[in-house]
Protein backbone atom coordinates (compact mmCIF):
# COMPACT_ATOMS: atom_id res chain seq x y z
CA UNK A 1 0.00 0.00 0.00
CA UNK A 2 1.50 3.28 -0.76
CA UNK A 3 2.09 5.59 1.47
CA UNK A 4 2.26 8.98 -0.03
CA UNK A 5 0.32 10.64 -2.98
CA UNK A 6 2.39 12.01 -5.80
CA UNK A 7 -0.04 15.04 -6.08
CA UNK A 8 -3.61 15.38 -5.70
CA UNK A 9 -5.96 11.80 -6.17
CA UNK A 10 -8.40 10.76 -8.32
CA UNK A 11 -11.80 10.96 -5.45
CA UNK A 12 -14.24 8.53 -6.43
CA UNK A 13 -17.85 8.21 -4.66
CA UNK A 14 -19.42 4.67 -4.95
CA UNK A 15 -22.92 3.32 -3.74
CA UNK A 16 -22.52 5.63 -0.93
CA UNK A 17 -25.14 5.58 1.71
CA UNK A 18 -25.19 6.90 4.88
CA UNK A 19 -28.02 6.01 7.22
CA UNK A 20 -28.33 7.63 10.83
CA UNK A 21 -30.96 6.14 13.84
CA UNK A 22 -32.55 9.32 15.29
CA UNK A 23 -31.72 9.32 18.96
CA UNK A 24 -35.40 10.68 19.78
CA UNK A 25 -37.88 8.85 17.52
CA UNK A 26 -35.42 5.87 16.92
CA UNK A 27 -36.56 5.75 13.35
CA UNK A 28 -33.96 5.61 10.38
CA UNK A 29 -33.02 8.40 8.19
CA UNK A 30 -31.47 8.27 5.26
CA UNK A 31 -28.85 11.19 4.59
CA UNK A 32 -27.32 9.95 1.55
CA UNK A 33 -28.80 7.32 -1.06
CA UNK A 34 -26.40 5.48 -3.05
CA UNK A 35 -24.15 8.48 -4.16
CA UNK A 36 -21.45 7.79 -7.36
CA UNK A 37 -19.33 10.96 -8.30
CA UNK A 38 -15.98 11.58 -9.64
CA UNK A 39 -13.64 13.90 -8.85
CA UNK A 40 -10.64 14.58 -10.58
CA UNK A 41 -7.35 15.54 -9.46
CA UNK A 42 -6.87 19.42 -9.35
CA UNK A 43 -10.30 19.84 -10.17
CA UNK A 44 -12.71 23.04 -8.12
CA UNK A 45 -15.77 21.25 -7.65
CA UNK A 46 -19.04 22.67 -5.79
CA UNK A 47 -21.36 20.81 -4.21
CA UNK A 48 -24.97 22.49 -4.08
CA UNK A 49 -28.45 21.71 -2.13
CA UNK A 50 -31.05 22.68 -0.39
CA UNK A 51 -30.84 22.36 3.57
CA UNK A 52 -30.50 19.20 4.86
CA UNK A 53 -29.97 17.25 1.58
CA UNK A 54 -27.39 15.20 2.77
CA UNK A 55 -24.41 17.75 1.64
CA UNK A 56 -22.85 18.29 5.30
CA UNK A 57 -22.73 14.53 5.69
CA UNK A 58 -21.52 14.01 2.68
CA UNK A 59 -18.63 16.14 4.02
CA UNK A 60 -18.38 15.02 6.86
CA UNK A 61 -17.12 11.72 5.25
CA UNK A 62 -15.13 13.11 2.82
CA UNK A 63 -12.71 14.33 5.71
CA UNK A 64 -13.32 10.66 7.65
CA UNK A 65 -15.40 11.98 10.45
CA UNK A 66 -18.35 9.36 9.69
CA UNK A 67 -17.81 5.91 8.06
CA UNK A 68 -20.16 4.87 5.14
CA UNK A 69 -23.43 2.40 5.80
CA UNK A 70 -22.45 1.10 2.31
CA UNK A 71 -20.28 2.21 -0.60
CA UNK A 72 -17.25 3.82 -0.40
CA UNK A 73 -15.20 6.65 -0.89
CA UNK A 74 -12.25 6.48 -1.92
CA UNK A 75 -9.31 8.83 -2.69
CA UNK A 76 -6.18 7.64 -4.17
CA UNK A 77 -6.73 3.77 -3.31
CA UNK A 78 -7.68 5.15 0.79
CA UNK A 79 -10.56 5.60 2.42
CA UNK A 80 -10.65 8.53 4.95
CA UNK A 81 -12.42 7.16 7.02
CA UNK A 82 -10.78 3.89 7.48
CA UNK A 83 -6.94 5.29 6.63
CA UNK A 84 -7.88 7.85 8.79
CA UNK A 85 -4.35 8.99 9.30
CA UNK A 86 -3.28 8.27 6.16
CA UNK A 87 -4.42 11.88 5.64
CA UNK A 88 -2.86 13.64 7.78
CA UNK A 89 -1.50 16.60 6.21
CA UNK A 90 -2.74 15.88 3.28
CA UNK A 91 -6.58 17.49 3.92
CA UNK A 92 -7.70 20.82 5.09
CA UNK A 93 -11.06 21.96 5.54
CA UNK A 94 -12.53 25.40 6.18
CA UNK A 95 -15.78 25.38 8.19
CA UNK A 96 -19.00 27.07 7.96
CA UNK A 97 -17.74 29.35 10.80
CA UNK A 98 -13.98 30.02 11.24
CA UNK A 99 -13.80 27.67 14.42
CA UNK A 100 -10.96 29.13 15.73
CA UNK A 101 -9.42 28.50 19.24
CA UNK A 102 -10.33 31.51 21.02
CA UNK A 103 -7.25 31.23 23.28
CA UNK A 104 -4.90 31.23 20.22
CA UNK A 105 -3.19 34.28 18.28
CA UNK A 106 -3.93 34.66 14.18
CA UNK A 107 -0.36 33.00 14.30
CA UNK A 108 -0.99 30.40 17.34
CA UNK A 109 -4.04 29.08 15.09
CA UNK A 110 -2.58 28.83 11.59
CA UNK A 111 -0.04 26.96 12.28
CA UNK A 112 -2.33 24.65 14.35
CA UNK A 113 -2.40 21.91 12.06
CA UNK A 114 1.47 21.91 11.32
CA UNK A 115 2.22 21.35 15.09
CA UNK A 116 -0.47 18.29 15.20
CA UNK A 117 1.92 17.47 11.99
CA UNK A 118 4.95 17.34 14.13
CA UNK A 119 6.90 19.73 12.17
CA UNK A 120 9.50 21.94 13.46
CA UNK A 121 8.79 25.60 15.47
CA UNK A 122 10.79 27.53 12.67
CA UNK A 123 8.82 26.03 10.20
CA UNK A 124 5.33 26.45 12.02
CA UNK A 125 6.24 29.68 12.12
CA UNK A 126 7.05 30.35 8.48
CA UNK A 127 4.45 28.83 6.86
CA UNK A 128 1.70 29.96 9.23
CA UNK A 129 3.21 33.27 8.70
CA UNK A 130 3.47 33.30 4.87
CA UNK A 131 0.25 32.53 4.64
CA UNK A 132 -1.50 34.96 6.83
CA UNK A 133 0.32 37.74 4.60
CA UNK A 134 -1.31 36.37 1.73
CA UNK A 135 -4.54 36.90 3.08
CA UNK A 136 -3.51 40.37 4.17
CA UNK A 137 -3.35 39.84 7.94
CA UNK A 138 0.34 41.12 8.55
CA UNK A 139 -0.77 43.32 10.98
CA UNK A 140 -3.21 41.21 13.12
CA UNK A 141 -0.81 38.03 13.58
CA UNK A 142 -0.37 38.22 17.27
CA UNK A 143 -4.60 39.07 17.75
CA UNK A 144 -6.71 36.52 19.30
CA UNK A 145 -10.13 35.87 17.48
CA UNK A 146 -11.58 38.02 19.28
CA UNK A 147 -10.57 40.69 18.51
CA UNK A 148 -10.62 40.29 14.40
CA UNK A 149 -13.75 40.46 12.19
CA UNK A 150 -16.29 37.71 11.15
CA UNK A 151 -14.53 38.27 7.46
CA UNK A 152 -10.30 38.20 9.31
CA UNK A 153 -11.26 34.85 11.36
CA UNK A 154 -12.66 33.41 8.08
CA UNK A 155 -9.06 34.49 6.82
CA UNK A 156 -7.39 32.75 9.38
CA UNK A 157 -9.38 29.34 9.35
CA UNK A 158 -8.08 29.62 5.36
CA UNK A 159 -5.01 30.75 6.11
CA UNK A 160 -4.77 27.29 8.64
CA UNK A 161 -6.01 24.99 5.62
CA UNK A 162 -3.35 26.15 2.75
CA UNK A 163 -0.53 26.20 5.74
CA UNK A 164 -0.84 22.18 5.36
CA UNK A 165 -0.29 22.74 1.98
CA UNK A 166 -3.54 20.12 1.26
CA UNK A 167 -4.02 18.27 -1.68
CA UNK A 168 -7.63 18.16 -0.97
CA UNK A 169 -9.36 21.08 0.49
CA UNK A 170 -12.40 20.99 1.74
CA UNK A 171 -14.86 23.82 2.40
CA UNK A 172 -18.33 23.75 3.93
CA UNK A 173 -20.27 26.76 3.51
CA UNK A 174 -16.96 28.59 3.73
CA UNK A 175 -18.05 32.19 3.09
CA UNK A 176 -21.64 31.55 3.78
CA UNK A 177 -22.09 33.72 6.93
CA UNK A 178 -20.31 36.39 5.41
CA UNK A 179 -21.65 39.48 4.15
CA UNK A 180 -21.85 39.68 0.41
CA UNK A 181 -19.28 41.82 0.03
CA UNK A 182 -16.32 39.95 1.93
CA UNK A 183 -18.17 36.56 0.84
CA UNK A 184 -17.08 37.20 -2.87
CA UNK A 185 -13.80 38.95 -2.30
CA UNK A 186 -12.79 36.05 -0.08
CA UNK A 187 -14.45 33.48 -2.27
CA UNK A 188 -12.08 34.87 -5.30
CA UNK A 189 -8.66 34.68 -2.85
CA UNK A 190 -10.07 30.88 -1.74
CA UNK A 191 -10.19 30.78 -5.54
CA UNK A 192 -7.14 32.11 -6.95
CA UNK A 193 -5.26 30.26 -3.99
CA UNK A 194 -6.46 27.13 -4.09
CA UNK A 195 -5.83 26.79 -7.90
CA UNK A 196 -2.42 27.99 -7.32
CA UNK A 197 -2.11 25.44 -4.82
CA UNK A 198 -2.86 22.54 -7.48
CA UNK A 199 -5.08 21.16 -4.82
CA UNK A 200 -8.26 19.45 -5.51
CA UNK A 201 -11.03 21.72 -4.03
CA UNK A 202 -14.44 20.52 -3.23
CA UNK A 203 -17.04 23.16 -2.00
CA UNK A 204 -20.44 22.74 -0.30
CA UNK A 205 -22.47 25.91 -1.24
CA UNK A 206 -26.06 26.59 -1.09
CA UNK A 207 -25.45 29.58 -2.83
CA UNK A 208 -25.77 29.22 -6.65
CA UNK A 209 -24.13 32.05 -7.52
CA UNK A 210 -21.19 31.07 -5.51
CA UNK A 211 -21.35 27.21 -6.74
CA UNK A 212 -21.38 29.14 -10.23
CA UNK A 213 -18.32 30.99 -9.78
CA UNK A 214 -15.53 29.08 -8.12
CA UNK A 215 -16.70 25.29 -9.42
CA UNK A 216 -15.37 23.75 -12.72
CA UNK A 217 -17.98 21.42 -11.85
CA UNK A 218 -21.55 21.98 -9.62
CA UNK A 219 -23.15 18.72 -8.41
CA UNK A 220 -26.70 19.31 -7.57
CA UNK A 221 -27.97 17.19 -4.56
CA UNK A 222 -31.16 16.10 -4.32
CA UNK A 223 -32.73 14.36 -1.36
CA UNK A 224 -30.87 12.04 0.24
CA UNK A 225 -27.80 13.46 -1.86
CA UNK A 226 -29.46 11.89 -5.05
CA UNK A 227 -27.12 13.25 -7.99
CA UNK A 228 -29.75 15.26 -9.84
CA UNK A 229 -27.38 16.93 -12.07
CA UNK A 230 -23.87 17.17 -12.77
CA UNK A 231 -22.73 20.11 -14.75
CA UNK A 232 -19.61 21.15 -16.28
CA UNK A 233 -19.28 25.24 -15.68
CA UNK A 234 -16.84 25.03 -18.90
CA UNK A 235 -19.74 24.40 -21.30
CA UNK A 236 -21.90 27.45 -20.53
CA UNK A 237 -20.49 30.85 -21.58
CA UNK A 238 -20.52 33.83 -19.14
CA UNK A 239 -23.12 35.55 -20.32
CA UNK A 240 -25.84 32.06 -20.13
CA UNK A 241 -24.69 31.52 -16.66
CA UNK A 242 -28.65 33.32 -15.36
CA UNK A 243 -30.15 30.70 -17.47
CA UNK A 244 -27.60 27.92 -15.64
CA UNK A 245 -28.65 29.73 -12.15
CA UNK A 246 -32.30 28.94 -13.53
CA UNK A 247 -31.72 25.77 -14.27
CA UNK A 248 -30.40 24.54 -11.34
CA UNK A 249 -32.73 26.50 -9.47
CA UNK A 250 -35.74 24.43 -11.38
CA UNK A 251 -34.04 21.27 -11.00
CA UNK A 252 -33.72 21.51 -6.59
CA UNK A 253 -37.38 22.47 -6.78
CA UNK A 254 -38.83 19.95 -8.66
CA UNK A 255 -35.93 17.17 -7.23
CA UNK A 256 -35.38 16.53 -10.96
CA UNK A 257 -33.32 17.92 -13.87
CA UNK A 258 -34.28 20.65 -15.95
CA UNK A 259 -33.76 20.01 -19.32
CA UNK A 260 -31.69 22.88 -20.07
CA UNK A 261 -28.97 21.16 -17.89
CA UNK A 262 -28.94 18.20 -20.92
CA UNK A 263 -25.85 19.86 -22.36
CA UNK A 264 -23.99 17.83 -20.17
CA UNK B 1 5.22 41.03 32.44
CA UNK B 2 4.23 44.57 31.33
CA UNK B 3 3.25 47.35 33.15
CA UNK B 4 -0.08 47.58 32.05
CA UNK B 5 -0.70 43.90 32.16
CA UNK B 6 0.82 44.34 36.20
CA UNK B 7 -1.54 47.15 37.16
CA UNK B 8 -4.89 45.29 35.52
CA UNK B 9 -3.96 41.86 38.08
CA UNK B 10 -6.91 41.53 40.75
CA UNK B 11 -5.33 41.41 43.99
CA UNK B 12 -7.82 41.51 47.22
CA UNK B 13 -10.00 44.11 46.75
CA UNK B 14 -10.54 46.64 49.96
CA UNK B 15 -13.44 49.31 48.54
CA UNK B 16 -14.45 51.70 50.56
CA UNK B 17 -17.64 50.38 51.26
CA UNK B 18 -16.13 47.34 52.63
CA UNK B 19 -14.36 49.08 55.30
CA UNK B 20 -16.94 51.06 56.56
CA UNK B 21 -18.93 47.73 57.25
CA UNK B 22 -16.36 45.95 58.63
CA UNK B 23 -15.36 49.12 60.68
CA UNK B 24 -19.05 49.54 62.12
CA UNK B 25 -19.04 45.67 62.68
CA UNK B 26 -15.94 46.30 64.95
CA UNK B 27 -17.44 49.09 66.66
CA UNK B 28 -20.76 47.35 67.81
CA UNK B 29 -18.10 44.59 68.85
CA UNK B 30 -16.45 46.70 70.99
CA UNK B 31 -19.41 48.18 72.71
CA UNK B 32 -21.06 45.01 72.90
CA UNK B 33 -18.18 43.76 74.61
CA UNK B 34 -17.97 46.91 77.20
CA UNK B 35 -22.09 46.53 77.82
CA UNK B 36 -21.66 42.74 78.02
CA UNK B 37 -21.40 42.47 81.89
CA UNK B 38 -24.10 44.81 82.59
CA UNK B 39 -26.20 43.08 79.96
CA UNK B 40 -25.72 39.56 81.74
CA UNK B 41 -23.74 38.23 79.40
CA UNK B 42 -20.38 36.55 80.51
CA UNK B 43 -17.17 38.34 79.62
CA UNK B 44 -15.50 35.53 78.06
CA UNK B 45 -18.33 35.57 75.35
CA UNK B 46 -17.58 38.74 73.59
CA UNK B 47 -13.99 39.61 73.84
CA UNK B 48 -12.62 43.11 73.11
CA UNK B 49 -10.60 43.70 70.06
CA UNK B 50 -7.33 44.06 72.29
CA UNK B 51 -8.25 40.56 73.80
CA UNK B 52 -8.27 39.24 69.93
CA UNK B 53 -5.36 40.96 68.98
CA UNK B 54 -3.21 39.44 72.06
CA UNK B 55 -4.97 35.67 70.63
CA UNK B 56 -3.77 36.91 67.35
CA UNK B 57 -0.33 37.61 68.51
CA UNK B 58 -0.20 34.11 69.85
CA UNK B 59 -1.22 32.30 66.61
CA UNK B 60 1.41 29.32 66.12
CA UNK B 61 2.08 29.67 62.90
CA UNK B 62 3.16 25.76 62.59
CA UNK B 63 -0.34 25.54 62.87
CA UNK B 64 -1.20 27.68 59.70
CA UNK B 65 1.47 25.95 57.40
CA UNK B 66 0.52 22.74 58.53
CA UNK B 67 -3.33 23.40 57.93
CA UNK B 68 -2.25 24.86 54.38
CA UNK B 69 -0.09 21.99 53.48
CA UNK B 70 -2.90 19.84 53.62
CA UNK B 71 -5.57 22.04 51.92
CA UNK B 72 -2.88 22.08 49.25
CA UNK B 73 -1.86 18.54 48.81
CA UNK B 74 -5.21 17.29 49.15
CA UNK B 75 -6.54 19.71 45.98
CA UNK B 76 -3.60 18.58 44.65
CA UNK B 77 -4.31 14.64 45.01
CA UNK B 78 -8.11 15.33 44.39
CA UNK B 79 -7.97 17.53 41.04
CA UNK B 80 -4.89 15.29 39.46
CA UNK B 81 -7.85 12.19 40.14
CA UNK B 82 -10.63 14.17 39.24
CA UNK B 83 -9.04 15.15 35.94
CA UNK B 84 -7.50 11.60 35.09
CA UNK B 85 -11.13 10.21 36.10
CA UNK B 86 -12.99 13.00 34.17
CA UNK B 87 -10.47 11.93 30.82
CA UNK B 88 -10.85 8.24 31.05
CA UNK B 89 -14.70 9.04 31.78
CA UNK B 90 -14.75 10.82 28.53
CA UNK B 91 -13.37 8.74 26.68
CA UNK B 92 -15.48 5.23 27.59
CA UNK B 93 -19.13 5.12 27.51
CA UNK B 94 -19.17 2.21 29.85
CA UNK B 95 -16.64 3.64 32.30
CA UNK B 96 -19.41 6.97 32.43
CA UNK B 97 -22.29 4.99 33.27
CA UNK B 98 -20.54 2.66 35.89
CA UNK B 99 -18.85 5.44 37.91
CA UNK B 100 -21.05 8.33 37.56
CA UNK B 101 -23.88 7.30 39.69
CA UNK B 102 -21.29 6.35 42.14
CA UNK B 103 -19.66 9.65 42.36
CA UNK B 104 -23.18 11.20 42.61
CA UNK B 105 -23.43 9.12 45.56
CA UNK B 106 -20.01 10.11 47.27
CA UNK B 107 -21.49 13.65 46.75
CA UNK B 108 -24.64 13.22 49.11
CA UNK B 109 -22.74 11.93 51.57
CA UNK B 110 -22.23 14.56 54.16
CA UNK B 111 -18.86 15.08 55.72
CA UNK B 112 -19.33 14.44 59.20
CA UNK B 113 -19.77 10.90 57.72
CA UNK B 114 -16.89 10.65 55.93
CA UNK B 115 -14.75 11.80 59.26
CA UNK B 116 -16.55 9.26 61.04
CA UNK B 117 -15.44 6.49 58.19
CA UNK B 118 -12.50 7.52 58.46
CA UNK B 119 -11.58 7.89 62.25
CA UNK B 120 -12.97 4.19 61.98
CA UNK B 121 -11.15 3.09 58.89
CA UNK B 122 -7.47 4.52 59.08
CA UNK B 123 -5.12 4.83 61.70
CA UNK B 124 -3.06 7.58 60.64
CA UNK B 125 -4.26 10.60 61.37
CA UNK B 126 -2.60 12.36 58.08
CA UNK B 127 -4.12 10.13 56.15
CA UNK B 128 -7.53 10.78 57.66
CA UNK B 129 -7.54 13.95 56.91
CA UNK B 130 -6.47 13.62 53.39
CA UNK B 131 -8.63 10.94 52.73
CA UNK B 132 -11.57 12.91 53.81
CA UNK B 133 -10.59 16.43 51.91
CA UNK B 134 -10.21 14.22 48.89
CA UNK B 135 -13.09 12.34 48.87
CA UNK B 136 -14.87 15.29 49.34
CA UNK B 137 -12.88 17.42 46.95
CA UNK B 138 -12.35 15.29 44.10
CA UNK B 139 -15.85 14.75 43.08
CA UNK B 140 -16.44 17.98 42.70
CA UNK B 141 -13.42 18.28 40.30
CA UNK B 142 -14.30 15.28 38.58
CA UNK B 143 -18.19 16.74 38.00
CA UNK B 144 -17.00 19.95 36.60
CA UNK B 145 -14.21 18.48 34.26
CA UNK B 146 -16.23 16.27 32.74
CA UNK B 147 -19.32 18.72 32.38
CA UNK B 148 -16.60 21.05 31.20
CA UNK B 149 -15.04 18.55 28.39
CA UNK B 150 -18.32 17.25 27.16
CA UNK B 151 -19.78 21.45 27.02
CA UNK B 152 -16.65 21.52 24.25
CA UNK B 153 -18.37 22.77 21.02
CA UNK B 154 -18.87 20.01 18.96
CA UNK B 155 -17.62 22.23 15.79
CA UNK B 156 -14.62 23.11 17.33
CA UNK B 157 -13.74 19.34 17.85
CA UNK B 158 -15.05 18.34 14.51
CA UNK B 159 -12.57 21.15 13.39
CA UNK B 160 -9.74 19.74 15.49
CA UNK B 161 -10.35 16.31 14.56
CA UNK B 162 -10.41 16.83 10.73
CA UNK B 163 -6.50 17.89 11.05
CA UNK B 164 -6.08 14.08 12.48
CA UNK B 165 -4.16 14.74 15.96
CA UNK B 166 -3.08 11.52 18.30
CA UNK B 167 -5.63 10.94 21.39
CA UNK B 168 -2.44 13.19 23.07
CA UNK B 169 -2.58 15.91 21.26
CA UNK B 170 -6.53 16.42 20.74
CA UNK B 171 -6.56 16.71 24.88
CA UNK B 172 -3.50 18.92 25.27
CA UNK B 173 -4.13 20.96 22.56
CA UNK B 174 -7.84 21.72 22.20
CA UNK B 175 -10.09 19.71 25.28
CA UNK B 176 -7.61 20.86 28.51
CA UNK B 177 -7.28 24.39 27.19
CA UNK B 178 -10.81 24.48 26.65
CA UNK B 179 -11.64 23.27 29.84
CA UNK B 180 -9.19 25.89 31.98
CA UNK B 181 -11.77 28.25 33.07
CA UNK B 182 -13.68 25.36 33.87
CA UNK B 183 -11.18 24.12 36.07
CA UNK B 184 -10.48 27.58 38.38
CA UNK B 185 -14.12 27.92 39.36
CA UNK B 186 -13.93 24.33 40.13
CA UNK B 187 -9.99 25.30 42.46
CA UNK B 188 -12.06 28.33 44.02
CA UNK B 189 -15.26 26.56 44.88
CA UNK B 190 -12.93 23.68 46.39
CA UNK B 191 -10.34 26.06 48.05
CA UNK B 192 -13.55 27.33 50.04
CA UNK B 193 -15.00 23.60 50.76
CA UNK B 194 -11.52 22.26 51.51
CA UNK B 195 -10.74 25.08 53.84
CA UNK B 196 -14.09 24.37 55.94
CA UNK B 197 -13.67 20.55 55.69
CA UNK B 198 -10.17 20.48 57.09
CA UNK B 199 -10.97 22.61 60.19
CA UNK B 200 -14.02 19.72 60.65
CA UNK B 201 -11.72 17.33 60.24
CA UNK B 202 -8.86 18.54 62.12
CA UNK B 203 -11.05 18.62 65.55
CA UNK B 204 -11.36 14.46 65.65
CA UNK B 205 -7.90 13.18 66.29
CA UNK B 206 -5.14 15.87 64.89
CA UNK B 207 -2.24 17.25 67.39
CA UNK B 208 -2.27 19.82 64.45
CA UNK B 209 -3.60 22.61 62.59
CA UNK B 210 -6.13 24.76 62.81
CA UNK B 211 -8.84 22.80 63.65
CA UNK B 212 -6.93 21.19 66.67
CA UNK B 213 -6.06 24.46 67.91
CA UNK B 214 -10.01 25.58 67.23
CA UNK B 215 -10.67 22.53 69.61
CA UNK B 216 -8.34 23.73 72.61
CA UNK B 217 -9.85 27.22 72.00
CA UNK B 218 -13.28 25.60 72.99
CA UNK B 219 -11.90 23.99 75.85
CA UNK B 220 -10.27 26.33 77.53
CA UNK B 221 -13.96 28.56 76.64
CA UNK B 222 -11.56 31.03 74.84
CA UNK B 223 -13.69 33.37 72.50
CA UNK B 224 -10.92 35.14 72.20
CA UNK B 225 -8.24 32.40 70.41
CA UNK B 226 -11.53 30.82 68.73
CA UNK B 227 -12.25 34.03 67.18
CA UNK B 228 -8.71 34.77 65.92
CA UNK B 229 -8.45 31.67 64.39
CA UNK B 230 -10.79 31.68 62.54
CA UNK B 231 -9.70 35.55 61.44
CA UNK B 232 -6.54 33.70 60.39
CA UNK B 233 -9.06 30.70 58.37
CA UNK B 234 -10.88 33.21 56.51
CA UNK B 235 -7.52 35.48 55.39
CA UNK B 236 -5.98 31.92 54.43
CA UNK B 237 -8.95 31.44 51.79
CA UNK B 238 -8.51 35.12 50.68
CA UNK B 239 -4.70 34.33 50.41
CA UNK B 240 -5.47 31.06 48.40
CA UNK B 241 -8.27 32.87 46.41
CA UNK B 242 -6.41 35.60 45.28
CA UNK B 243 -3.62 33.36 44.41
CA UNK B 244 -5.81 31.17 42.35
CA UNK B 245 -7.10 34.61 40.53
CA UNK B 246 -4.07 35.83 40.10
CA UNK B 247 -3.07 32.53 37.63
CA UNK B 248 -6.47 32.47 36.35
CA UNK B 249 -5.70 36.29 35.10
CA UNK B 250 -2.12 35.31 33.80
CA UNK B 251 -3.60 32.12 31.75
CA UNK B 252 -6.92 33.32 30.85
CA UNK B 253 -5.63 36.87 29.27
CA UNK B 254 -6.96 36.21 25.93
CA UNK B 255 -10.41 36.26 27.69
CA UNK B 256 -9.59 40.46 28.53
Amino acid sequence: MNTTMSGPPTIEVRGLRKVFRQATSGQQVVAIDRLDLTIQPKEVIAIVGQTGCGKSTFFDMMIGLEPPTEGYIHIGDKSPYADFDFFRGKMATVFQQDRLLPWRSALDNARLPLELMGRPEEEQRERALTWLNKLGLTNFVNAYPHELSGGMRQRVAIARAFAVQPEILLADEAFGHLDEVTAAELRDTFLKLARESGATAVLITHQLEEAIAVGDRIAVFGKSAKLLADIHVAKWAESEYGTLREAIQTTLQTQSPDPRLARN
Amino acid sequence: MSQEYRESVPVLSFPRQTFVSLLVFAIAWEALSYLAPSLGIPPFAIPSWVRIAKSIANITPIDVVVTLARVIGALIVSFVLGLALAMAMYRSDAMDKYVYPMVRILMAVPVVSWILFAVLWFPGVEFRIGFVLVVVCGPVFLVDTLDAMRNVPRELRSMMRSFRPTTLQFFLKLMLPAIVPTIFTSWKVNISLAIRVVTIAELVGAVTGIGHQLSVAQELFSVSDVFAWTIVLVALLFMLEALVARIEHRLLRWRT
